[in-house]
């Protein structure tokens, strides 16, 4: 372990909050679909990786910019997951906890082999102009994804606070999160709100799949590393909050980042997953959650 | 703790037993508080229970009894008091340390090893807690359990295809297989009919001579008049009263807490009542409905009209709120149908009913404590037409309830019981319902507060709107109803005005159950 | 013969002491077929017979945890990893030949899930699954990147790989300990206090039992297991690496073979194993379509038949002897 130098250590920190914006956003959905209906979508990582292949489809067959592309591409997503929600998923929901879970773990592994049939196992990755392109901040190198990454991350938030916090729907899925039955019996339309959350998270992953792609490059598999940083995410930010899930991600890029300075990057995600482990055992409503475990 | 209090072999528990002091009563509790969030739910109570004595613990919903069982047994952690049995002082020792101590329980609603044998069921325990034992010599003295629970022929059936009674007794036989010094009974009269409950009263009186002494925490007085030598009141926590069951069940203070006071009953309002000539505005008609074995009713039938106020009284258990579960589409009937406006609603889903003009106030209020004051309003009017209505809608609540204007910005949590109450009560309103179902509004709160609220009610019905009231308190169900249905054990049992029902001595014996026939 | 006495042999077939004798018989068969496939079958055969039951060792292990006590445990290639680890090092350091190190092997494991145990227990259902997924996998990351042990190229073991018969043989018999494991301990004071647990773990502590000593012990059991399996997979393939070792693909397959074959269940994860993997076989030229497959069926045996492939068969009749070795989860 070589310590590093002040530089390089402000430089893995600046870079590991504004990439922590990346982690935010692909934690993001699947805090909502766990907020709102307690489901652990074990898909969520295989929709951020649909997300980054359809930009890539968009992208080389058609020369549309990635993120101009999430304008189709994360409707397309959300429209695909509102079945998958209401046919397989909502009729076991009452059978207790570990149908559901089951279930998306059986989706996960055929929509992996599905890439592999389709997309073919090569590692791909998204390149346009910018995606390696850096600005000097202060004397730091910032890659510009790494901008974007959190500048999405921070608008996306935002925007999901305020649908939650501010409008008629928003009331009905905070409803409808702490008290499924009370709100069916005041008229909420439950299984319709667990549909629109559910495709709400297939968007949000769409748009993680982008930066995904222009940050990192990915491969049929790589879903289930974002959705363990996901699940770190949500829990350190805590459950339910929407907040916590961005401050969650930030935090989670600056240790894995600052980590990775002292251990090598090969041990970045080890650390944040010993971080998450941590917390699970000793905070699992982690910094912002309400609800304990 | 736990450590030392569990002893490992036959003879270190023979040691043990004999270094109790055998003048220790054998549980005895002092200022045993239980406090979850804001709620005060065991307040400082003192309470014991002697070798070889059957003490009854009674007080209406709300007052704690349930929690103190929890308490006992180890399942919460007192938040201040301490617990010792035969003077030895356990107080947050883990439930398996209890048991092994010699406490066992019985759970309100039966809590099976659903997928294991009725004899697996005991095992466990007997293996566990009991004295330690080869298999077989548990296998032998757990089928000698079963044949004394009556449960003999049952050994081999998977727990969870049982029956209720059936599942009552193996509540009982599962904690007999600890070989408990002390018996925590929760309410094991519970939904049972007349038949099962001399079996299961039978049953209890035969325990008397396997166990050292037995607390039961009953609603239905047959168990409590039957069974125990002494009888404690617990009301919001405390202990009311203290003494034999005939001077208990004798007291005014008591039979005040159950049925009411009288002075409710003194603020006569004149009420609308039914609008003639428009035909029932509800209709049930020989409902049915389980809880997986649990029947709960049975065959309820009666009539709502229009602008009418009717109440639906009973002891708990009787069935009432699952009949408004019903109404409401949370739950679905198996036999019968309900008609609203001429309409089939069992079947349909909750929110489609609420769109045709029924709403359930439900039960312990289920507000939401994640949103506003407003925004629960706003929730509850999610079916107005237009923003202007709903905002109108909003007024005339605000202007019902002025403390919820006051507290519009406040998070549901912040609010007190009443308000809380208050806040369910708009919540309903804001849906601009033709009828609306109260369920047990009066639970947990003070007199004076609960008479605020059915001022409120009255006033509604003033307007025009229709009531179903659920109630466990039977003068306030008395002084506002222009009808009355006493449901008993998902059936109703007697119906009239409340005039025709107030002097009835059978209303009283429901619920206090004195001029029973033979036990 | 009599009417009479015809009727009453009839009677006596169908008697309990006759169903006993007839799966007992039933059993012996298949024991007797799978102890002299390698006398008569062909080599690949006896391969595909190899993957099966290890396979099936491991689904059995998982059953123990899962089926039994309600563990739902996603870690389960850490076990496996660590296994083939400390077989691939004893074997390499000292010489000492391949069955007493699988028992290292499973020793390692097992002490592996004892220290892991005190955090993962605080937590339940789906945060347990969560919690040991994750630390499947940073166990796998670790070793990746970690140098000892021979780092992300990994090593090659110096003894010689044992042969197919021979790797069957093995296979075989921890199947059959794995059986004999979890079927004696249902038989014990353990088995009757995990499936407590597993169906009401508040209540069960009521009872007097301590949940975390009785989950511990189903762990240990169940990771011990695993790691003799992943020592026995090292040998086979001569050498180890961190991709392969702690490959997820373990745990997805263990749980789409146990839960396809059926869980509480003690033929349920062989008849799950064959299920899979001779429909791998089959489809071998398309291994993505294969897994697809599998995946789809897994939904679709939660969806329609929750007890899996043997529990519903064995639940709708079969000859009444093989109904007997199902201990039905529904």
């Amino acid at each position: 372990m070589d310590l590093p130098s002040g530089h390089a250590l402000v430089t893995a920190l600046v870079t590991g909050v504004l990439l922590g914006g990346l982690f935010a956003i692909t934690a993001l959905g699947l805090s909502l679909v766990f907020g709102v209906m307690r489901l652990i979508n074990l898909v969520h990582g295989e929709l951020i990786v649909l997300g980054a292949y359809l930009a890539f489809v968009l992208l080389e067959h058609g020369g549309i910019d990635p993120l101009l592309g999430l304008l189709v591409i994360a409707p397309a997503l959300a429209v695909v997951a509102y079945p998958i929600q209401r046919v397989l998923l909502t009729p076991l929901m009452s059978k207790g906890a570990e149908a559901p879970l089951l279930t998306t773990f059986g989706l996960s592994v055929i929509a992996q082999n599905v890439f592999i049939l389709v997309f073919s196992g090569d590692t791909q990755s998204l390149s346009t102009s910018y995606a390696s392109d850096s600005v000097d901040l202060a004397g730091i190198d910032v890659p510009v994804v790494y901008l974007i990454s959190f500048g999405l991350a921070l608008a996306l938030s935002v925007a999901a606070h305020l649908v939650i916090q501010r409008t008629g729907i928003g009331r009905e899925i905070r409803a409808s999160a702490e008290d499924a039955v009370a709100a069916e019996v005041m008229g909420v339309n439950v299984p319709r709100i667990y549909a629109v959350t559910y495709g709400l998270g297939a968007g949000c992953a769409a748009v993680g799949g982008v930066l995904v792609g222009l940050t990192f490059s990915f491969t049929p598999t790589t879903g289930v590393t974002y959705l363990l940083t996901g699940f770190a995410v949500v829990v350190l930010g805590g459950l339910g909050s929407v907040k916590g899930t961005l401050l969650g991600g930030l935090l989670l890029g600056a240790i894995e980042s600052v980590g990775g300075a002292f251990f090598g990057d090969g041990y970045r995600d080890l650390i944040g997953f010993l971080v998450f482990l941590t917390f699970l055992a000793i905070r699992p409503q982690g910094l912002f959650g309400r609800r304990p475990a | 703790m736990s450590g030392s209090l569990v002893a490992r072999t036959a003879a270190s528990r023979r040691r043990e037993r004999e270094a109790e002091d055998p003048g220790a009563p054998l549980l005895e509790t002092t200022g045993l508080t239980k406090r979850f969030g804001g709620v005060t739910a065991v307040d400082s109570l003192d309470l014991t229970v002697g070798r070889r004595e059957a003490l009854g613990v009674i007080g209406p919903n709300g007052a704690g009894k349930s929690t103190l069982i929890g308490l006992l047994n180890g399942a919460h952690r007192p938040t201040s008091g301490t617990i010792r049995i035969a003077g030895r002082d356990v107080t947050g020792a883990p439930p398996h340390a209890i048991a092994r101590l010699g406490i066992g329980r019985t759970h309100q609603v039966p809590q099976p090893f659903a997928q294991m044998t009725v004899l697996e069921n005991l095992m466990l325990g007997r293996l566990y807690a009991g004295e330690p034992a080869s298999f077989s010599d548990a296998d032998r003295d757990c089928r000698a359990i079963l044949e004394r629970t009556g449960l003999g022929a049952q050994a081999e059936t998977p727990a969870g295809r049982l029956p209720l009674l059936s599942l009552k007794r193996l509540e009982l036989a599962r904690a007999l297989a600890l070989g408990p010094r002390l018996l925590l009974l929760d309410e094991i009269g519970a939904g049972l009919i007349e038949a099962e409950l001399a079996e299961l009263i039978a049953l209890v009186q035969e325990l008397k001579r396997d166990v050292e002494s037995i607390l039961i925490v009953e609603h239905v007085l047959d168990v409590i008049q039957e069974c125990c030598d002494r009888v404690v009141v617990l009301d919001w926590g405390k202990k009311l009263v203290e003494g034999s069951p005939s001077q208990v069940l004798a007291d005014p203070q008591v039979a005040a807490v159950y049925l009411g006071t009288g002075s409710a009953s003194a603020e006569r309002r004149r009420l609308a009542g039914a609008r003639a000539g428009e035909g029932a505005l509800l209709s049930v008609e020989g409902i049915g409905a389980s809880y997986d074995t649990f029947r709960a009713l049975r065959d309820v039938t009666f009539a709502v009209e229009p602008g009418e106020v009717v109440a639906l009284l009973g002891a708990n258990g009787a069935g009432k709120t699952t009949t408004a579960r019903v109404l409401s589409g949370m739950l679905r009937a198996d036999a019968g149908s309900v008609t609203f406006k001429g309409t089939r609603i069992d079947g349909r889903s909750p929110h489609e009913i609420v769109r045709l003009g029924l709403v359930h106030c439900m039960e312990g209020r289920r507000i939401f404590a994640d949103l506003t004051v407003e925004e629960n309003l706003l929730l509850g009017g999610r079916n107005a037409a237009s923003k202007a209505e709903r905002a109108t809608r909003l007024g005339r609540v605000y202007e019902l309830f002025d403390v919820l204007a006051m507290k519009r910005n406040d998070s549901g949590a912040t609010l007190s019981g009443g308000q809380q109450q208050m806040l369910a009560i708009g919540r309903a309103l804001m849906a601009d319902p033709e009828l609306v179902i109260f369920d047990e509004i009066s639970l947990g709160l003070a007199p004076v507060v609960v008479d605020q609220l059915y001022g409120a009610l009255a006033e509604l019905n003033e307007r025009g709107v229709t009531m179903v009231i659920i109630e466990q308190n039977v003068e306030r169900g008395l002084a506002l109803a222009n009808h009355v249905h006493v449901l008993e054990r998902g059936a109703v049992a007697l119906s009239g005005t409340p005039d025709e029902l107030r002097g009835d001595p059978r209303v009283r014996a429901l619920y206090v159950g004195e001029a029973r026939g033979e036990a | 013969m009599s009417p009479a006495l015809t009727l009453a042999r009839g009677r006596g077939l169908a008697s309990r002491g006759g169903r006993r004798a007839a799966a007992g018989a039933a059993f012996l068969v298949l024991g007797l077929v799978l102890a002299t496939l390698p006398t008569f079958a062909s080599d690949y055969t006896v391969l595909v017979g190899y993957r099966v039951l290890e396979y099936a060792a491991l689904a059995q292990a998982w059953n123990l945890l899962a089926g039994y006590g309600g563990l739902v445990s996603l870690g389960s290639a850490a076990f496996i990893g660590i296994g083939s680890y400390a077989t691939a090092e004893i074997t390499i350091h000292s010489g000492v030949p391949l069955v007493p190190a699988m028992l290292g092997s499973g020793a390692a494991a097992a002490a592996f899930a004892v220290i892991v145990s005190v955090p993962l227990f605080r937590l339940r259902g789906l945060y347990f699954a969560i919690g040991t997924l994750t630390l499947a996998e940073a166990l796998r990351i670790w070793m990746v990147n970690w140098n000892g042990f021979g780092g992300a190229s990994g090593q090659f073991l110096t003894d010689t790989a044992p042969g197919n018969h021979e790797i069957y043989y093995l296979s075989l018999v921890v199947l059959a300990l794995a059986t004999a494991l979890v079927a004696g301990v249902l038989r014990t004071r353990l088995g009757v206090g995990l499936r407590a647990v597993r169906d009401n773990e508040d209540v069960a502590q009521e009872m007097g039992l301590s949940t975390f000593r009785t989950k511990l012990w189903a762990f240990a059991l169940a990771a011990s297991v695993m790691g003799a399996v992943g020592g026995m997979q090292a040998a086979r393939l001569s050498a180890i690496e961190p991709y392969g070792a702690f490959n997820l693909q373990w745990t997805i397959d263990i749980v789409n073979i146990a839960i396809v074959g059926g869980l509480g269940t003690i033929a349920g994860p062989l008849a799950g194993a064959a299920f899979v993997i001779i429909l791998g076989e089959l489809l071998a030229d398309y291994p993505e379509l294969h897994v697809a497959i599998t995946g789809a069926i897994l939904i679709a045996v939660i969806r329609f038949a929750p007890r899996g492939l043997w529990g519903t068969l064995a639940g709708a009749g079969l000859p009444a002897p093989l109904r007997l070795l199902a201990r039905r989860r529904g």
